[in-house]
């Protein structure tokens, strides 16, 4: 079993409207070993993947792939189920796959959709050798292949904070461009774009970053608007800290001025050697030294309480988690240190901020706290003996529910201040739910670029919607993010239909990105040459800043082999699905694959958008069905001939040309003719009907037809 | 002469609108006063030496032995160094000659903006934008309240953060450029060596090698021919950041445009250091001969810097078979490196107006795709006159941040309008970022007419930010506690960012320690200046002392703002001379000749007609509420009150706000004691009336005696105490007021007696007490609590009680809860109170004991 290539189909295909990839896979000898004919593979593979079970397959119910297994069902097919079954055990679920024989004998297209199209290869490629080993009786590895698969989809796919804003945004209709294989995404398209960076926008102020940065600036400036902070201020020396601490009272906290997620803080300090120490170890961490003066290192009143973290939101707090106390229990038989080490074998623990927990470590501050309790990492605590091994650890409960107003308005001016669109507050209080000067409670950091996993996956409590919150803020109601969106698919003429739409929009005010075979465009200006009909050319259509609409050129191949660079569509054109059959791969597929990819546009038209469709073409006439928006049709044919006219009785748009005159049923409304001079009666289909797909497409988003013949007379020629 | 004492003065002032150090020096023999004035113009000219612009200076008497110098400043730090140097040399020496002139300029380039970030804030000022630097670094704060911009360097608030990071990614930035067709060199990312050199052979020599990330051109190679340099420069390369670009190099000389928002500012053509040999001196010799050029300088203060041989320079040198002690021939240009930045010697050539349309729009496109309101675009190009396309040029880089430098002061060319570029970008036209601002002095009534204000503006819907003697507030919050009347509270109201408008509460003490918190103000509304208050302290001895200080809010409001002023106080009227913008008077007495002259002449007055409080304008009356309707004047009954409201409208209405909402706003304000602690509360118990009040000078007195006589009652009787740091003359007036006035008086002495011996107050005021002709009965309480509760225990129907309350909250809470438990309990007042009465003294006067 061979795997000859694949193809990233990273937008809508001719197999679903969601990204996926697809695979040509050669079966080889195993044509003739359908699962029935392999000994002892079914049970070998259940046992291995029992949640395979899981797998309704088209039987349509649990079970079902199980009884393909046992029936008799192609490689290729386990392969597709397979490939999702890894991709969910190490990553996260996936719900489409297809499995297809092509013209070649035991070649077949397997399909599985994709969040990454990296790492679904990698678990396909990961499937197949699962696969061979059980074919063969031969040991697999699963653990250790998922966890190399689970530290891949880490790497590859988003993250889990920018996923939730991702996944907000496809909720509410607002479509997502990847810029950059990591976190980097850009929400909208053309000028109506946004920007996330992880939890970063566009209009998250550089500026301000840099004044969270810098803690002493922060506290100052939040203290001069009133929130609630410690008191305290930069020093500059070990001694100078230890005469800080003095002057606030103990006991103090001691931080590097611009340290990140608590690293080298040591907090309750009392004694002028742990204060000293606290200092040299600051003093290290900090990276730039103060932005004013000193040596990067800040001591503060110790604030008593539960740590909380509050995320901001524009102006107002969507959620707030606390951290407990990290504390491990005593056996009577373990050292610390072997405690420790059980600890951190807990697989919700890992090394970064994309898990829950992270790992406990035992450097200097935690070795301090240790000392403080009397005790070194080979003390062995008596049985249910509790070991603070950390003042504030992970945040995993959510307590957005217990937030007082009062906390919340102070979260938001504080962001507010410092001038952050997104940031998680620090919150020093023993409850969250009373006002914070009752309790002297204060706000001790703001964070830029705050996580977002601890409120999407509390350990205790609820979830909250972080990811609507940062979309709400950045489209308000009501904005998709999209400008006007144009796809001309078809086998001819579709050039000259994206140049006309393009002009035609050009003159209604539009700066039009345009792809097409000859060129990527804004307004007549040529960005690129070469063809640019393909998905990357579309997708710098729709990455362009200044494209207020943007007219695309759609060719069947590119549809095939990368699907569709968009999401969804205003308008689809097909102009005509003549020759469709020499456009198919010989041994691969036939013509109805073709006239599936000519048809990929009009299967992702808006529903208040227009499929135009050629009314001369019988295969293009069939494709109305398949449109979710309003279908126009355009045609050379007589008002009487049908389905034209039971269109037009039914009350739809339509285009129909009676020698050089136009006439144009908006809604069953006829309009007065529309002359086209440069049409005439003995002009030839073929150049009629790029003319007349534009001019149709023009029409229905709204051009008048008066305009229009003024347009069509000063540009067709 | 020598210096006693140095206050900086940093907002409008006694003296000066401007900054200033006031300096108080005493004289060593004969006084001197012209010598003194030569110091202190010495000190302004030691700062001018180093660059700021300064110009006000002074020497004016105090006493035989004393002066007070005045000295304008930009920098804190060096006046104050300026000011000693100018104390401690000889005047004879040239202000160029002082040894230590170096120094200070050091210390002057150490602590001013640097250039690019002194552009920007120069620029907004010249439009009228207030400045603030946050930090003693780069982070400026433009205008006030929510309408605030900051930027820090050439970074403004809008600088995106995510923009930025794209830019430090320059194969990302590449990608985005190369996605809307802006003419990038095509490269790839190398992971080793030999990856390095393949794309270099793909790519077709000569190649750039550069770090991925990376600034002012670490690790940048270029021009590289071969597969040894490639190596080499990618080790380099590696060495700054783990990945590594191999790109086309580019034929052509390095340019910087500058692009702020959607418009190209500046452009200048960058070369890197280099010397012209003479056939005679060595690369050495001529690097140390240029660098004695005055351009040249060690900081970002001249338009050059210093040429270095340091490694970069020797390496680059060691790659044409040189060393500095190599002789070019005469005319044979030598580079000393390849980087082209002004920080390493590089110079720039000012290009701005040949700039090709074309490559503008490029440039210009490229700052939006990265999505940068600040951008540096840098360009490679043979001519900068000709579309990229035809010289095949490409953008190499764009710059967060980008320095402004090279623009500003070019080495040859001319410089650019930049700083007001930025702040063209940022603000609209006549948009000066302000808030409006309303400052309130005078001796009585400065809180209640702030608070009265400040409920007038937020009826109208705007979020205001409040200092007073009792707190900050902002948005009816308070933020901060403690006497607020002082110009760090002012700044931290108008630096807060949900402040729409601000009413501050300015006091004498603040205006005296620092001067006013702000430059200008829309309106100063002086409430009086009576009989003064705090006479006797920091020099302001006379009551027109007092009276220049009060006036220092009127000098500092705008020329399209309003003083606000009391008719019917003469030394208030004489203030309408120093005020820019216009006047407003209020007074209750609408025939006040001030009124009805300033009437005649067409200005604006706040009076009552008919009973009706107006504003008038002319022959135009616009009524706004009967007066006894008002809550704040008790049924008509509290005359000073009245005032407060007459001058609270006047600032109301000059600030614009329509009438309705001047009318909603005097009828809903009240003075409660939730309210207004300590203003004039007003609370009965059985028959009797006690009004607690903060007043505690002789004009309140007498508008608190004028009020209280229109209460009926049988017997007044008050608690009161003077303040120690008071004139002996001006607790003895007190005294003898309280006797013309009351029936009883509970005197006691105040914890801190402000520098007064234990009994000394109490003396006082028996001084007073006698030379009345009234004779009331005195008695004396050991604490203000003691004193207010055996007033208390005393009370009978019909009494009017006064209760000055000094410890405000803990006077009101003490009172409150007394009649509270009175009301509730079955125990009579007197019984709860008794032994308050046990600890009193007979003082003074009356008959029969206590």
């Amino acid at each position: 079993m061979q795997i000859r290539k694949v193809f990233d189909l990273n937008g809508p295909n001719i197999w679903s409207n969601r990204p996926a990839i697809e695979a040509w896979v050669d079966l080889g000898h195993f044509e003739e070993l359908p699962t029935n004919k392999l000994p002892g593979f079914t049970e070998r593979l259940m046992a291995q993947l029992p949640s395979l079970l899981e797998h309704r397959c088209s039987i349509g119910e649990r079970g079902g792939f199980l009884q393909r297994l046992e029936t008799g069902t192609w490689l290729g097919h386990v392969l597709e189920h397979v490939t999702l079954e890894l991709h969910s055990l190490a990553y996260s679920p996936l719900g489409f796959g297809r499995a297809r024989e092509t013209l070649e004998y035991g070649v077949y297209k397997v399909v599985v959709r994709a969040e990454d199209a990296g790492f679904a290869q990698l678990c396909m490629r990961s499937a197949r050798e699962l696969i061979l080993a059980t074919v063969d009786g031969r040991p697999f590895d699963l653990d250790a292949e998922l966890k190399r698969l689970r530290i891949e989809g880490g790497r590859r796919c988003l993250g889990p904070g920018t996923k939730a804003i991702v996944d907000a945004a496809q909720a509410r209709g607002i479509p997502h461009l990847r810029l950059t294989d990591g976190n980097l995404v850009q929400l909208g398209y053309g000028k109506a774009q946004r920007r996330i960076w992880t939890a970063e926008s566009d209009r998250t102020s550089a500026v301000a970053e840099s004044i969270a940065q810098d803690k002493d600036l922060t506290r100052r400036m939040l203290a001069a608007a009133g929130v609630p902070v410690p008191l305290g201020r930069a020093v500059t020396s070990a001694s100078d800290a230890w005469l800080a601490a003095q002057e606030l009272g103990e006991p103090v906290v001691v931080k590097p001025i611009d340290g990140n997620q608590g690293r080298a803080v040591s907090i309750r300090l009392d004694t002028e050697d742990a204060i000293r120490q606290a200092y040299e170890l600051a003093a290290k961490e900090d990276r730039h030294g103060a932005v004013g003066s000193g040596s990067g290192v800040i001591v503060e009143r110790f604030v008593p309480g539960r740590h909380h973290r509050v995320l901001v939101v524009g102006e107002q707090a969507i959620a707030s988690v606390r951290g407990e106390a990290d504390v491990l229990t005593g056996d009577g038989s373990s050292s610390i240190r072997q405690l420790v080490e059980q600890a951190n074998l807990d697989p919700r623990r890992g090394e970064d901020d994309t898990w829950v927990l992270t790992k406990i470590e035992l450097g200097p501050i935690a070795l301090e706290l240790l000392r403080r309790q009397g005790l070194t990492l080979d003390s062995v605590p008596d049985p249910g003996q509790e070991v603070l091994i950390q003042h504030h650890g992970d945040l995993t409960v959510d307590e957005t529910d217990e937030l007082h107003p009062e906390v919340a308005a102070m979260c938001v001016l504080a962001a507010q201040t410092i001038g952050l669109d997104i940031a998680g507050m620090d919150v020093v209080a023993q409850d969250i739910g009373l006002p914070l000067a009752e309790q002297g409670g204060a706000v001790i950091e703001v964070n830029a670029s705050p996580g977002l996993l601890a409120h999407l996956k509390p350990l205790v409590g609820k979830p909250r919607p972080v990811g609507e919150a940062i979309v709400n803020q950045l489209f308000p109601a009501g904005e998709l993010g999209r400008v006007p969106l144009v796809a001309v698919s078809g086998t001819r003429g579709r050039v000259e239909v994206t140049q006309l739409v393009a002009r035609g929009l050009a003159l209604s005010g539009h700066q039009v990105a345009r792809a097409d075979s000859t060129g990527l465009y804004l307004g007549e200006r040529l960005l690129r040459p070469g063809t640019a009909a393909d998905a990357a050319g579309a997708r710098r259509a729709l990455m362009n800043p200044s494209a207020s609409a943007a007219v695309i050129e759609v060719s069947e191949l590119g549809t095939l082999e990368a699907g569709l660079a968009f999401d969804l569509c205003q308008i689809a054109i097909v102009t005509s699905t003549m020759g469709a059959e020499q456009v198919a791969r010989p041994g691969v597929e036939d013509r109805t694959a073709i006239d599936k990819a000519i048809r990929a546009p009009i299967d992702v038209v808006m529903p208040d958008g227009f499929g135009v469709l050629n009314a001369d073409d019988p295969v293009v006439v069939a494709m109305a069905e398949k449109c979710t928006g309003h279908v126009v049709w355009f045609g050379l044919g007589e008002v009487e001939i049908t389905p034209m006219q039971r269109h037009i009785a039914a009350g739809g748009s339509a285009l129909v040309r009676l020698g050089s005159q136009l006439f144009w049923w908006e809604r069953g409304q006829k309009s007065p003719p529309i002359s086209a001079a440069p049409l005439t009666e003995s002009t030839p289909g073929h150049a009629v009907e790029p003319v007349m797909a534009a001019a149709a497409a023009l029409l229905a988003v709204g051009v008048s037809p008066a305009r229009l013949e003024e347009f069509l007379n000063s540009s067709v020629c | 002469m020598k210096i006693e004492s140095v206050r900086s003065l940093r907002g409008p002032n006694l003296w000066s609108n401007q900054a200033v150090l006031e300096v108080m020096a005493s004289f060593d023999g004969i006084p001197d006063l012209p010598h003194a004035r030569r110091v202190a113009r010495r000190a302004l000219e030691l700062q001018q030496a180093v660059g700021f612009s300064v110009s006000f200076c002074d020497a004016r008497p105090v006493s035989e032995r004393q002066c007070r110098l005045l000295v304008q400043y930009t920098e804190e730090d060096v006046a104050k160094r300026a000011l000693e140097l100018a104390f401690s040399h000889p005047l004879s020496t040239p202000v160029s000659e002082v040894g230590e002139l170096p120094t200070l300029k050091a210390l002057a380039e150490e602590v001013r903006l640097g250039p690019s970030t002194g552009s920007i804030v120069r620029a907004a000022e010249r439009r009228g934008i207030p400045a603030r630097r946050l930090t003693s670094g780069s982070l400026v704060q433009f205008g006030m309240g929510s309408r605030m911009r900051r930027i820090w360097a050439a970074e403004t608030d809008s600088t995106s953060a995510v923009a930025e990071a794209i830019a430090q990614d320059k194969d990302l930035t590449k990608t985005l450029l190369a996605a809307i067709g802006v003419p990038v060199p095509e490269g790839q990312v190398c992971a080793t060596a030999e990856q390095a050199w393949a794309a270099a052979l793909a790519i077709g020599l000569p190649v750039a090698v550069k770090p991925r990330k990376g600034n002012q051109g670490k690790g940048v190679s270029t021009a590289l021919t071969t597969r040894e340099a490639v190596i080499t420069a990618f080790e380099i390369a590696v060495a700054h950041d783990g990945e590594t670009i191999v790109e086309r190099h580019l034929n052509g000389a390095d340019h910087r445009l500058l692009v702020i928002g959607d418009r190209l500012v500046a452009a200048a053509r960058r070369e890197p250091p280099s010397v012209t040999g003479d056939g005679k001196a060595t690369i050495g010799e001529l690097v140390a001969k240029e660098n004695q050029n005055p351009l040249r300088g060690d900081d970002h203060s001249t338009s050059l810097s210093k040429l270095r041989l340091d490694a970069i320079g020797l390496e680059h040198l060691a790659e044409h078979g040189l060393t500095p002690a190599s002789v070019p021939a005469a005319g044979q240009t030598v580079w000393l490196r390849r980087n082209a930045n002004l920080s390493t010697g590089g110079s720039a050539t000012d290009v701005t107006d040949t700039v090709h349309p074309e490559v503008a729009a490029r440039a210009i496109e490229a700052a939006r795709m990265v999505g940068l309101d600040v951008a540096g675009i840098d360009i490679v190009a043979t001519r900068i006159d000709q579309p990229l396309e035809v010289t095949r040029g490409a953008i190499v880089e764009v710059n967060a941040a980008p320095g402004l430098r090279m623009h500003l002061e070019p080495s040859s060319g001319k410089g650019r309008a930049v700083g007001e570029a930025i702040v063209d970008m940022m603000f609209s036209p006549g948009d000066d970022a302000r808030i409006p601002i309303v400052a309130v002095t005078g001796t009585n009534g400065k809180t209640t007419t702030t608070r009265c204000i400040a409920h007038i503006l937020a009826r109208s819907g705007l979020r205001v930010g409040m200092t007073c003697t009792d707190g900050i507030y902002v948005e009816g919050r308070r933020i901060d506690t403690g006497d607020c009347s002082g110009p760090k509270s002012a700044r931290a109201v108008l630096g807060h960012p949900r402040v729409d408008a601000a009413v501050l509460e300015t006091a004498r003490g603040g205006i005296l320690r620092e001067g006013l918190g702000f430059d200008l103000c829309d309106v100063a509304v002086v409430t009086n200046v009576g009989e003064g208050d705090h006479l006797g302290l920091n020099g302001i001895d006379e009551i027109r002392d007092l009276a220049r200080v009060k006036a220092v809010p009127v000098r500092a409001v705008s020329a399209r703002g309003a003083a606000v002023l009391n008719a019917d106080d003469p030394l208030v009227v004489e203030m309408a001379t120093q005020c820019r913008g216009t006047v407003v008077y209020f007074s209750r007495n609408p025939s006040s000749p001030v009124l009805i002259q300033h009437r005649a002449a067409g200005g604006t007055v706040v009076t009552v007609i008919d009973g009706q409080l107006a504003i008038a304008r002319g022959r135009h009356v616009t009524p706004v509420g009967r007066i006894d309707q008002l809550p704040l004047t008790v049924g008509g009954r509290v005359g000073f009150q009245i005032d407060n409201l007459l001058a609270s409208v006047a600032a109301a209405h000059w600030l614009g706000l329509p009438i309705e909402a001047i009318r909603t706003g005097v009828r809903s304000f009240t003075s409660d004691i939730a309210s207004a602690p300590g203003r004039f509360n007003v609370l009965t118990h059985h028959g009797s009336t006690i009004v607690l009040d903060y007043g505690h000078n002789s004009s309140a007195l007498l508008a608190l005696n004028e009020a209280l006589a229109k209460f009926p009652h049988k017997r007044r009787k008050v608690v009161y105490t003077a303040a120690g740091d008071r004139r002996d003359f001006d607790i003895r007036r007190q005294a003898e007021l309280l006797a013309g006035f009351f029936d009883e008086i509970y005197i006691y002495e105040d914890q801190c007696t402000r520098g007064r011996v234990d009994g000394e107050i109490i003396r006082l005021m028996r001084e007073g007490f006698v030379s009345s002709s009234r004779s009331p009965r005195v008695l004396q309480a050991p604490g203000e609590m003691a004193a207010i509760g055996a007033a208390i225990a005393r009370i009978e129907p019909g009494d009017l009680l006064l209760c000055q309350v000094d410890q405000v909250e803990e006077a009101l809470a003490f009172v409150s809860g007394m009649l509270r438990q009175a009301e509730t309990s079955s125990r009579p007042l007197a019984q709860m109170t008794a032994h308050f009465a046990a600890a009193l003294m007979v003082v003074f006067g009356g008959i029969g004991g206590a």
